[in-house]
Formats: structure tokens, sequence, C-alpha cells
């Protein structure tokens, strides 16, 4: 026993090729049994090297002996069986249930061959009525699968009869076994592979469809599967059965439920969108601001998500469905999270003590601004300065700190019930309220704000200012059509005015620059704290909790691939295998089933983050949604 | 049998082609081949007095520096008044405006076209914009080191001299950065002043001596040749005399510095054109005769 080979073990879909042909010498002997000199009939009208791939359910290896009910796929030579058909039947009776099945499940479910389980003594009557039934199931090829007493010996036929009446021309073919476990692959989800070996790409892909056809064919003959062992039927079948569907009551009973509580959910949610899309809240101001406040952008988000997750349609794919089971444990955690929150706040009294907390800080904040302001207007680290420049920006500043200042005191009293209220959103969701945070955040740091836009304008225009008056001192000129410096004759008093400008704005640069760095550093600090803020928002947002959740307790439902396992392999017999998933790696999972978040994604990369900040450009943490569509 | 065909080609005039078989090596010539040399085939021959009539445009433009030093000194310490020189300069800017026009009768403002206005215009940008920024220039440098404006004003005259148009065709003159040089440095210089009418006269006094005299020079030299050795002379007299005021030792660098220039130099290069020894013949490389200048931009 041993992998088929190292590398087709986790090649994932590249593992049914790979048992196909020869692996690595020094993996495993070569998994193809040798033809059997008296199995090999020359006249066969078979290629050499053909094999067929029987697939074959575990729980049915300790069935009764039977007929082999399932679907033969001929593209890849490979039959996968489903179930097994007890004695004593009435072969009428189980085409009409084969009919039916087919019917609900559109999938071309017919009588394999036949499976024999010698219990005891070998009987020699059963084996000659096995070969007449393959008489009345026509099927080519013919299985004939066989287990001898113990799990030790195994036997595989396949058939070919050249026509009913002449059964000695038939040809046989070899045949392996592989088992696979039915309950897995019924629930398992097949996800195609990332990205392909470049040179079994072809390859590759042809036996991911033969594997994709086999899950997709055990997947889609779950009607075959919803007889219950003890139902007294016509027919008698053996496969995977569920068990306790007793227990199931209650989640049959919240199926029932779930109707009516979506509708009326649904029903509430068109109400609040319908209130939030009114025309009085799309006016020119108004609808600007909620475009800024990440507040209104994330209860947006949510409310879509809701909508998403409480409409009445039923998904229609795996994919949709898993998509909505991740958001709603995304919100019911999210929702959790904040109530936690609102309890842990509540219980202290917290909001009062951070409400009597926030003027002293937002006091502080602004001396500290000021003391900072003092000292740039002396002469910061025996910086030059340009003195006159230097005073009057910093007076401008100081008058908009004192304006702040005088701000806050007037709202000093009203603090702690805005505080209170606010609290009050976390029963919407954690993320909610770390959103209000953020919005807070910014505008209690709105003169930081306001200082570095003033700097960042005035640098701008500087630095803008100072490469055109230097192509002019060059005499050169950028050349708008060609998009290059050209040189060009001024006059004498354009030369003398930009020569003038020149002097003037390379002496009063440092001075801006200063003014521009300090208020830079502390704009990148405030946006820092509310990138962070954003990023928790986000991972809130976009993990898929459920997806993950499954990986954990129940890897075999994200599949992707499977590996195989030689259980047997010897001469003159089958070659038994064993199918086992392999389960989708966690990085893959986060991939696949991320949420989408509600665009709030960083713009910049890092360089042209710099290259903006060099030229005085303005810097947002956030993208807004209108960006996102250029 | 053979030997005759040879002999005779022997006799059969080389030729300097490597098309035809001929029966002699690769790398053969015959006496002829000297023949065709020439020597110094483009060389000019200078006149001395010539030669020291072309470098007064140095001259000229080595005094107007040492003129604008001079009078940034006197107004530095506080020897010159303002409006004295302010007086001076337009009353002197005047009278070359009109001579401008006198000398060679008003054909070059007719053929560049350019109206009384629009001098007018100019004149007036000037006087306003170095009055409104002259309070700004005035406190523009207060906190950077004075040696540091030397510097940089050195710096900035120096490129000044080496970027002027002396006339020459070559790829380093361009009169633009010249004149811009000359201006940061002068506003430089005129921040260092006490007062923001000291700045203000100065600047406009940069502009009079490094933007409209070379002007005039040139059309000076172009149609009286000898005013313009007369003005020459008178220059760099007044130059030497306000740089004696000053220093002494200053002032003899400077006359040394300029009797070379104008009367050594010349020398030297009529000397060393004796030495020039450039051939010509029919072996040189392929000469590109096309002016070129079109394609470069």
């Amino acid at each position: 026993m041993g992998l088929v080979s190292r590398g087709t073990a986790e090649a994932g879909l590249g593992a049914a090729s790979a048992v196909d042909r020869p692996g690595p010498p020094d993996a495993v002997p070569d998994p193809i049994p040798t033809p059997p000199a008296e199995g090999a009939d020359p006249g066969s009208s078979r290629g050499p090297g053909m094999v067929l791939k029987a697939y074959f359910p575990t729980c049915c290896a300790s069935a009764d002996s039977g007929l082999l009910v399932g679907r033969w796929v001929p593209e890849q030579s490979s039959a996968v069986v489903l179930a097994v058909v007890h004695f004593p039947f009435i072969p009428i009776q189980v085409k009409e249930l084969l009919a039916q099945v087919q019917q609900a499940s559109q999938v071309g479910v017919t009588v394999l061959g036949t499976w024999c389980h010698r219990r005891q003594e070998p009987e020699e009557s059963l084996g000659h009525f096995l070969e007449g039934l393959g008489a009345i199931f026509s099927h080519k090829p013919w299985f004939q699968l066989c287990r001898e007493r113990g799990s030790k010996s195994w036997s595989c036929k396949a058939t070919r009869w050249q026509g009913p009446a002449s059964p000695a021309a038939s040809g046989e073919d070899q045949v392996m076994l592989i088992f696979y476990d039915q309950r897995k692959v019924l629930l398992s989800q097949l996800h195609p592979p990332a990205a392909l070996p470049d040179r079994q790409a072809g390859d590759t892909t042809a036996s991911a469809g033969g594997l994709a056809a086999v899950f997709d064919t055990v997947a889609r003959s779950e009607a075959l599967f919803q007889s219950d062992r003890f139902d007294e039927g016509p027919v008698r079948l053996s496969h995977w059965q569920s068990e306790g569907v007793e227990a199931s009551i209650l989640v049959e009973l919240a199926k029932w439920a779930a109707g009516p509580v979506c509708l009326l959910l649904a029903c509430l949610l068109s109400l609040v969108s319908a209130a939030s899309a009114c025309r009085v809240f799309k006016l020119w101001p108004l609808s600007f601001i909620w475009s800024k406040l990440s507040t209104c952008e994330q209860l947006r988000h949510r409310l879509e998500q809701l909508t998403l997750i409480f409409s009445t349609r039923k998904a229609k794919n795996p994919a949709q469905l898993m998509r909505k089971a991740n958001m709603f444990v995304s919100v019911l955690l999210d929702v959790a999270l904040g109530l936690m929150l609102l309890s842990w706040l509540h219980r202290k009294d917290l909001i009062g003590q951070l409400a009597d907390a926030l003027i002293p800080v937002a006091d502080h904040v602004a001396e500290e601004l000021q003391h900072l302001l003092q000292w740039l207007m002396g002469a910061p680290a025996g910086l030059k300065m340009n003195r006159a420049l230097d005073q009057v920006l910093g007076r401008f500043f100081l008058y908009h700190i004192h304006l702040w200042i005088s701000y806050i005191h007037l709202m000093s009293p009203f603090i702690e019930r805005i505080l209170w209220h606010v609290g009050l959103s976390a029963c919407l969701g954690l993320t909610v309220a770390l959103s209000i945070l953020s919005d807070i955040i910014a505008l209690l740091t709105f003169h930081i704000y306001c200082f570095y836009v003033y700097g960042a304008r005035l640098y701008c225009l500087k630095i803008h200012g100072l490469s055109s008056l230097w192509r002019l001192f060059r005499g050169k000129k950028w050349n708008v059509l060609r998009q290059r410096v050209d040189s060009c004759s001024y006059d004498l008093d354009e030369l003398f005015i930009g020569t003038l400008l020149f002097t003037v704005l390379v002496f009063l640069l440092p001075t801006t620059a200063l003014y521009y760095l300090v208020f830079t550093l502390l704009r990148l600090l405030v946006v820092t704290v509310q990138g962070l803020i954003h990023l928790l928002v986000d991972l809130i947002n976009s993990l898929p909790l459920y997806s993950l959740g499954l990986r954990l307790c129940r890897p075999y439902r994200l599949a992707a691939g499977v590996k195989f396992r030689v259980l047997e392999h010897e001469t003159g017999r089958p070659l038994r295998l064993l199918m086992q998933i392999n389960p989708l790696p966690y990085s893959r999972v986060m991939h696949t089933y991320r949420l989408p978040t509600c665009g709030c994604h960083p713009q910049h990369s890092w360089g042209s983050l710099c290259r903006k900040l060099f030229f005085g450009e303005l810097i947002y943490p956030w993208r807004q949604r209108g960006d996102k569509q250029d | 049998m053979c030997a005759q065909p040879v002999t005779n080609t022997k006799e059969a005039r080389w030729q300097k082609v490597l098309y035809e078989r001929q029966p002699f090596p690769d790398n053969y010539v015959d006496q002829r081949f000297l023949e065709e040399l020439r020597k110094n085939v483009y060389a000019r021959k200078y006149q001395y007095w010539a030669v020291v009539f072309e470098s007064s445009v140095v001259i000229q433009q080595l005094c107007s520096v040492c003129v604008f030093v001079v009078i940034w000194w006197y107004m530095d310490e506080g020897l010159l008044a303002p409006h004295w020189l302010f007086g001076t300069g337009l009353a002197s800017s005047l009278i070359g405006y009109v001579l401008f026009d006198l000398i060679d009768g008003g054909e070059g403002r007719k053929k560049s076209g350019r109206t009384r206005w629009a001098d007018l215009k100019s004149a007036l940008v000037f006087i306003t914009f170095t009055y409104g920024f002259s309070p700004v220039l005035k406190t523009l440098t207060e906190s950077v080191s004075t040696d540091t404006i030397y510097a940089m004003s050195v710096f900035m005259l120096l490129g000044h001299l080496i970027f002027f148009d002396y006339g020459a065709n070559a790829a380093i003159v361009s009169s633009t950065l010249s004149l811009n040089m000359a201006i940061f440095a002068s506003v430089c210089l005129a921040s260092r002043l006490p007062r923001s009418l000291h700045a203000f006269v100065m600047v406009t006094f940069a502009i009079q001596i490094f933007a409209l005299w070379p002007m005039l020079q040139k059309k000076l030299k172009a149609c009286t040749p000898h005013s313009y050795v007369g003005v020459t002379l008178l220059f760099a007299f007044s130059a030497l005399g306000g740089l004696l005021s000053i220093s002494a030792v200053g002032a003899i660098l400077f006359a040394l510095l300029l009797v070379s220039i104008s009367c050594l130099c010349p020398f030297y290069l009529i000397r060393l054109q004796l030495f020039k020894e450039n051939i010509h013949g029919p072996w040189d490389e392929a000469e590109i005769k096309e002016d070129l200048s079109r394609f470069l931009s």
C-alpha cells in the first residue's frame, strides 16, 4: 500500500490521469497490472492497454449479492456504481425504478452488471444465474464483480458481448476497482484547479472533466438515495443512507418557518431601502456628506447583504448558497460582537467617562498643536526659514486652532448624549460601531485636515511654479502637444518676471515645505488610525466564516481534487484503489469565498503615494464609490 | 608567353581603385600619392588689431559685471544714494534708447516690427514688478547667511560670463540662461541691501546693465566701430576707476586681466596659428559639409 505517486497525490485532479500513466519509477511499481496471458484474447477488438475503471461505493462492499446500478461514462471508459439492487427482484420493476430516477436526475442510470458477495460456500448455480442476467439487462461492457469470503480476495470481470447469440466471442477488459466514499463524494463540492501545470494542461483538464463527471453523477442521482433501507418497496437497494432522519425534525420546522420569516424581513428591508432612496437624501450637500461618511457606506453595504440573504429567490448554484451562508454568519457574528460591546459599555457607565474624557483630550491635542506652531514660528531645528512668511502662516494656523477650541467648548454640553446614542448603534453590529468611531475621529481631527489641505495646496502651487519657472530659467518650455521639453525664445520682460518669481519661490520654499511636512505627518497619523479601523471592518465584512468552518469541521465538503491509495496490487487480480478527497487549502477557501467589501480599498501603491506626497497632491485614506467605476 | 602581358601591365598606370584587378598589392602606392597633399586649407589669417577689436565684447561684459559689483558695494556701504542712481540710470536709459534708434536710422526697429508702445509696456512691467516685489526681496534672504549669498552670486555671475553670447557659434552659448543667472545674482545681492528702495534700484540697474546695455553695444559695434572702441575704452576705464576706489589690488588685478584678454590673448592666438598643421588630402575621411544644426532642437 502506498500513494500512487508522490507527485500525483498533491496534484489534485491530475491524480486521476496519473493512474492511467506509469508513475515515476521510484514512487511505486507500475500500478497497471500486466495483462494476464490467459485473459488476453488475440481476437478481441479492444485496443491494447484499455483499462476500465469501476467506481464502487465502500458502503456497498458488505451488501448482499445483486445487480450493480450506476452510470457508464464512455468518454472516460469508467463505470460509476451508485447502488446495489438485492435479490429477489422483478426485472420490470427495476427498470421502472431506474426510469423514474433517470427522469428525476437527468442521469443515464442503468444496470451495469452483477455483484456477488460469497459469504458461505461458493455456489456454482448463482454464478450461472448471474451470467444469465446479462441477457436481460444488456449493457456493454457487462461487469461481474465478485467478493470472496473475507475481504481479501476480489475479482472483477468486464465482458463485452459481441452478440447475445455468441457468448463465446466475447472479449474481456481489464478492470481497475476504485472505492469511493459515497457520502463524502455526494456532499463534497469539487473546485476546479487554480493553475494547471503547463506540460500536462490538456491532459489534466480531460481527466479533471472525468473526475467532475464522477462527482456530478453521484451528486445528481441523489434521488436514488432517498429510499430508506427499511422501506418496504418493490425493489431493495443498498447504498449510503443518512442516519437519523428523525433528528432533523427541527431542521424541517426551521425550513417551514424560514419562508414566511424571509418574506416579512424582505418586506421590511425593502421599506428601509425605499426610505433611504428618498429624494431628499439625494440632494447635493447631503449626498456629498453621505459619500464621505464611512458609517453610511457600511450601513448601505449591510443593507445590500441583508436584502440578498432574505431574498425569497432560491440560490441557483452551490456557490451562491455558500455566499449567502457566509454573509449570514458574518452578519450574525458582527451583531453578536456589537451586542457584547454594547453590554460592556453600559455595565460600567463607560460612556459617561468617555464623554468626560473627550473634551480634555481634544483640548490637549489643540494645546499641543499650538506649541508645535509656536515652535515652527521660531527657528525650528535651526532651519533657514523666511521670518515674514513664517509669522503669517503661524498666525493663520493659530487662529484656526482658536476657532476649533471654541467650537469644541460649544459642543461640550451635548457630547454625552451624542455618545449615548452612538453607543446604541453598536447593536447594528460591531462594524457599524467601528465605522462611527472612524467618523468621529475624522470629525474631531478636522482642524488637522484643514491645516493639511492648506499646507498641501500652498506647497503644490510652489512645486509646480518652480518646475515651470526652472524650465524658463534654462530657456526651455514644456511642449504640450509633443509631451516633451522644447527650447523657446522668451521676451525680455517674460524672462525678467520669471526669474524674479523663481528667486522668490526658491527662497520661500523651505518655509512652506516645513509646514507641509509637519502637517502631512499629523495627517498621516490620523489616516493610519482610520485605515486600521477600515481594515478591521473590511476583515469582518469579507471573512467567509461559514466556508472556513466547513473546511475546519468537514474537510471533504470543499474538495480540491482526489488522491488514490493502492489497496491491493497483485498480478492476476484487479488493481484496487481507494479514492480519497483532497480538501481545499485554506488560502484557496479564502480566495474563492471572500465576500465583496464596500469598496474601501486603499487607492495608492506605496510608490504613487510617495510621489503624491512629494508633489503635494491631496491624499485620502479610502477611495470613493464614484472613482471605482472610472 | 606568360611574361609578356605582365610586363605590359607593369608599365600600365596604377589606378587608385579597388574594383579593377591590378598587378599590385593592395597597399601599393606610387610617387603621385603625395601630390594632392594640402596644408591648412581652412586656416584663417588673423589681423592683430581686428582680433583686439573683436575681443572688446569680452572686455565689455567683464566691465559690466565689475561696474555692477562696484555699484552694489557703494550702495551697501551707503555711499551712493538710491535716488541718484535711479535718476542717472533713467537718464542714461533714455539717452541709450534715443541712440538705439538714431544709430541705424530706425531700420532695426522697422525690421523687428516692435512698436514704441510695446517698449513702454515692457518698461512699465519692469518698474512695477520690481517695485512691487522689492519689500519681498528685502526680507527674502534674511535668515540665509551672507556668505552663502555671496557664494551664490559669484557662481551666478560666473555662469553669466560663461554662457553669454559673445558671437561664437557654440552649443554652450545660451543668452537666456546667461541673462537669468545675472538677474538671479542681482536679486540675491539686492536682498542684502538695507532698504527696499535700494533693492528696487539695484534690480532696475541690473536690468539696464545686463539686458539693455549689450543690445546697444551690439548695434554700436555693427554700425559705428570707431565710436564703439571709444565707448569700450571709456567703460573699461570707468570700471577700473570704480574698482580702484574700493581696492587698489583688485583694480590692478582687473587691469591685468583686461590687458591680457585684449592684447596678450590675440597676440598668442596669432602666434599659435603659425604652428597650425592641418593636412588635407584624398585619403581624408568623409567630411559632412551640410549644416546639421537644424536637426538639433
